[in-house]
């Protein structure tokens, strides 16, 4: 199980200075409003961390789109609300200076980009659906499917209440190998330019029986390339670093690794 | 937006190769409350299809207006992929035999 405590405690930590600024095509009054910064989690989601944002420039746009769902976009990229902030970041690393210049709309909804989130419930059953997945992938849904109620609740609390004990309490059950010394399958995805994500089955172990690291990972999933980067949570892990080891430490709260992928 | 329903393929077609032009075999399977039945069950569908696509196809196509909002899709009768996931990958990760093998229902199952 997870049992580097400072790496889980790094990795919860991660913020990322944001500042929102309304695209100035919605401006409906005379005065521009000013930009709204915040320091958000990595870990999070943005309908978890935007409700002041929203607030903020309400009275800056036309009063029929007050209920309008609100979206955003980074060099005019809409940014998916169903992927960890860290994992947005990371996606457009290269582009982005600090602090993070993201555009909020409440206009013209990009229907065929972007999925609808009208309410935190909406955020709630995808991260939920993400662990349950990642367990599949693990331990064939067993940990998961015996867990309670009250356990799926304390992941989602703690996640959004940004609680490290309260979520790490129940998740360090989801991070155990469950009897054996190593997941089934490692849960991840794999990020490249802005189509769809990767996904494949790789084990932590070799049939042999060797700790796999992230250098089989790679090379499994995009045979034959060179000169490739792994990023995640801002770091570039060493290639050398075991999956088994990686999945526990480094996954987000979802229990997935969210690997963006970059060539040189 | 449709998954292709002219392209059925036969049980016996090879499916040892996986490329990104080579179709995938889908198997709607009907849960619980979902009360219509589809005759055919098998579908060829482009690899990068989303499971939106197939959501409003199950939609449109066997629930005929018994739902207002959508159809709810499973995977391994254990989680719902997010809308934008592709066929690609949970056949990648979760199709057996040569398919990939997805649940509908009208209501939410599998909490």
């Amino acid at each position: 199980m997870a049992n580097d405590r400072e790496v889980l405690r790094e990795i919860w930590e991660g913020r990322l200075p944001v500042c929102f600024q309304l695209n100035s095509e919605e401006t409906y009054s005379l005065q521009a409003p000013d930009a709204y910064y915040l320091m958000v989690p990595r870990l999070s989601y943005f309908p978890l961390v935007t409700d002041k944002v929203r607030k903020h420039f309400l009275k800056y746009i036309n009063p029929e789109k007050q209920e309008a769902e609100m979206w955003l976009d980074f060099n005019g990229q809409p940014l998916r609300w169903h992927y960890p902030i860290g994992v947005l970041f990371d996606m457009y690393a290269s582009d982005i200076q600090l602090p993070w210049n993201i555009t909020v709309h409440f206009d013209k909804f990009p229907e065929d980009e972007l999925l609808h989130c009208p309410s935190r419930e909406v955020v709630e059953s995808h991260f939920m659906s993400c662990i349950k997945e990642a367990d599949v992938l693990k331990h064939r849904s067993q940990v998961v499917s015996n867990m309670q109620k009250k356990d799926h609740n304390q992941l989602w609390l703690g996640l959004q209440n940004d609680k490290f004990d309260q979520f790490w309490a129940v998740n360090r059950k989801l991070m155990e190998a469950s009897g054996e010394e190593v997941f089934k399958y490692i849960p991840f995805r794999c990020y490249r330019g802005d189509g769809p994500f990767v996904q494949h089955l790789v084990r932590p172990v070799t049939e042999e029986g060797q700790k796999k690291t992230l250098h089989h990972l790679i090379s499994e999933v995009f045979p034959n390339e060179t000169d490739l980067h792994v990023m995640t949570h801002g770091i570039e892990p060493p290639w050398e670093t075991p999956l088994q080891w990686l999945s526990e430490h480094l996954s987000y709260p979802d229990n997935f690794l969210h690997l963006c992928i970059q060539t040189s | 937006t449709e998954p292709q329903t002219t392209d059925p393929i036969g049980s016996e077609t090879p499916k040892s190769e996986k490329t990104d032009k080579t179709k995938i075999e889908i198997r709607l399977k009907a849960n619980g409350n979902a009360t219509n039945y589809m005759k055919k069950k098998k579908w060829a569908v482009d690899p990068d299809k989303k499971i939106s696509s197939i959501m409003e196809f199950v939609k449109k196509n066997v629930m005929k207006g018994e739902v207002e909002k959508s159809a709810f899709l499973y995977v391994n009768q254990s989680f719902a992929p997010a809308p934008d996931q592709i066929v690609k990958n949970l056949y990648e990760c979760y199709g057996t035999d040569g398919k990939l093998v997805l649940h509908y229902c009208k209501t939410q199952a599998w909490g």
